[in-house]
């Protein structure tokens, strides 16, 4: 099929870019139990330095490391967001502090504009499942990071739409593991990316 | 045997009573051979005032390079109509105007224009001119984004005029499909181009996005629907009493296998389509359904070397597109430079050209008729071929007539005299 969905992580040329190799696997489950969505079985590694980047209208890209976008990264950055593209970042570090957050948001106020706080009510929280804000993970106040629960996600926005959403929840440490693990858990904590993905998909 | 001076006697008597009797018959029966008065394209205004006046058996003929302007046109027609025999030759060139708003948010007027082939054309406005051109086929077609006034067009010295209506008064638009990229680009383009989209995706059994109230779909509320794949069969009776009430559609990718009553073809396999060196598909081109066996109706619009790409068809009193692709976005996403704005300019020119438009009432036209040839023919007949006025013959002079009464019978009664008889 060439109209499925493929969950594309994004690979650049700073930091660790596969901070979380599970995270893929779960978010595909997630979506193929929630959603009538035709999606790829496999996700799609994809540098942000190659054009084909652009095939992938939403990226997920996480990390702990100094972020720093090469001239191509940048360009395909900003030709993404302008084209409609949805670039969710997640800080690994959940740390405010950190250096990742520092220099990841710095990085996207120099490609594409400064990041904003997103309203509670946006839209984002009610394309499926119904939250009243990001959703709190296990790992905020894990002692690790800035030991604080983030009260919103801070995003870029194009014509109304999200083009670069950050959040410092670390989603990249509450939702990798593999999907089959998923039936321990009293409550599925890969609700909000059903959200994230079908907010990408429709909006 | 009567002699030579008898048989003159005779014709002369015969003559004389043949003349009267002429004369009496015209008297009871309308002659064909009225007095002409005649005029050309320059002058016919200026003789109009003369010929109100003139007898109502007066022939007014009009020898034509251009129609005159519509209000002569209309006092020659109240002329024929109060027994004046109006009629009229030349060849003045057939030119029509007509202009329409663009079915689109960004407005603009369509201004087509008929005349004979290679006539130069030049079309203005109030404010300036808008364009010129050569015809080279049936007509041509402008577009500008604004129009002030009446827009004018002169052909020679044949001038024609119309005034546009203010814009189309369009409805939202209404994308139905599976969630998926293709229907969120093409919403995003044509929102981003001022559309209004109602988005209507299919996520989840019984879970579907979309805008406020319940979909209705009918010519009050929507101007175009687009289909991005089989899903729209849940509407298919809905969208065909849509359709015909004047409603467009446009059936993308496979969906046009759940609407074969509407669609313009059958849909073929799935192929990969040849990127043209022009195409600012580049990285973005993928694969395409052919239009297969067009249906009765059916148009094709857009060839590629792989099949037909894009057909249309009118169903009842709407209209409905066939577009192969199924996977515009790439193009969008993933094209050449300049790729984000064709796409959204692509997929506009779609829904622009089925949308559903109430018909708006027209406004007075203050910049003359809009087919003056037409509307001639229609007040004073055809054209009248000038080899026959040129046979008519200019009425005689009854006075003269009784003249020649008068010395004929004198003739014959003085040679009769003269030979002595009464």
């Amino acid at each position: 099929m060439t109209t499925e969905f493929v969950f594309a992580t994004a690979q650049y040329d700073s930091g660790d870019w596969d901070s979380a190799p599970l995270l893929p696997a779960n978010i595909i489950d997630t979506i193929a139990r929630y959603t009538e969505i035709t999606v790829a079985p496999t996700g799609a590694i994809v540098p942000l330095g190659d054009d084909r980047m652009l095939r992938y209208p939403l990226i997920y890209m996480t990390g702990h490391l100094p972020v720093r976008f090469s001239d191509a990264e940048r360009r395909n950055v900003k030709r993404f967001v302008e084209r409609g593209g949805l670039l969710f970042i997640d800080d690994h570090n959940h740390d405010v502090d950190g250096t990742f957050h520092k220099t990841a948001t710095e990085e996207i106020a120099r490609t594409v504009a400064p990041l904003a706080e997103l309203p509670n009510n946006h839209p984002l929280y009610s394309a499926f499942f119904k939250f009243d804000g990001p959703p709190t993970t296990a790992h905020e106040l894990n002692g690790w990071g800035d030991n604080l629960v983030h009260k919103h996600l801070m995003a870029v926005e194009r014509n109304g739409r999200i083009g670069v959403l950050y959040s410092s929840k670390d989603y990249s440490s509450e939702w990798n593991y593999h999907p089959d693990s998923k039936r321990f858990l009293s409550v599925d904590n890969t609700k909000f990316a059903v959200n994230l993905v079908v907010y990408a998909l429709t909006a | 045997m009567p002699s030579l001076r008898s048989r003159l006697e005779m014709w002369c008597r015969v003559a004389a009573f043949g003349v009267l009797g002429w004369l009496l018959g015209g008297s009871f029966f309308t002659s064909s051979n009225r007095r002409i008065e005649r005029a050309n394209t320059q002058n016919v205004a200026a003789h109009l005032e003369s010929w109100t006046r003139a007898p109502s058996t007066t022939t007014l003929h009009l020898d034509l390079t251009a129609v005159p302007e519509t209000w002569v046109v209309d006092w020659l027609a109240a002329l024929r109509h109060s027994n004046h025999l109006v009629n009229w030759s030349g060849s003045p060139p057939a030119v029509a105007l007509v202009t329409e708003p663009v079915s689109d948010p960004e407005g603009g007027v369509r201004i087509d224009i008929a005349a004979p082939t290679g006539a130069d054309v030049v079309v203005r406005d109030e404010g300036s001119l808008i364009d010129s051109a050569r015809i080279s086929a049936l007509g041509a077609t402008m577009l500008t984004p604004i129009a002030i006034g009446n827009v004018t067009a002169t052909v020679g010295s044949q001038r024609v005029g119309a005034t546009p209506i203010d814009s189309a008064r369009l409805k939202s638009v209404v994308v139905i499909g599976d969630a998926g990229w293709e229907g969120k680009f093409i919403a995003s383009a044509l929102e981003e181009r001022g559309w209004a989209v109602t988005p209507h995706f299919s996520v989840a059994p019984n879970v579907d996005v979309t805008q406020g109230a319940p979909l209705i779909i009918d010519t009050a509320r929507v101007s175009a629907v687009i289909a991005i794949d089989t899903s729209i069969r849940s509407h298919a009776a809905e969208l065909e009493r849509f359709v015909r009430s004047g409603g467009g559609l446009i059936l993308a990718g496979p969906s046009a296998q759940s609407l074969r009553a509407l669609a313009p073809g059958s849909v073929g396999a799935r192929t990969r389509p040849t990127v043209h060196p022009a195409d600012t598909m580049r990285l973005g081109t993928t694969g395409f359904y052919p239009v297969m066996s067009l249906n009765s109706g059916g148009v094709p619009l857009d060839r590629r070397s792989d099949g037909v790409v894009l057909a249309a068809r009118r169903v009842g009193a709407g209209r409905v597109l066939q577009v192969g692709y199924d996977d515009s976005w790439r193009w969008r996403m993933a094209g050449a430079p300049g790729s984000e704005r064709a796409h959204r300019e692509w997929w506009s020119r779609l829904v622009a050209s089925v949308a559903y438009v109430p018909p708006a009432a027209p406004n007075s036209n203050e910049g003359g008729t809009a087919a003056p040839l037409a509307h001639m023919v229609d007040r004073l007949g055809p054209a009248q071929a000038a080899v026959n006025l040129s046979g008519e013959r200019p009425p005689v002079d009854r006075r003269l007539l009784l003249a020649l009464i008068l010395t004929l019978l004198i003739v014959e009664w003085g040679s009769r005299r003269l030979r002595g008889l009464k």
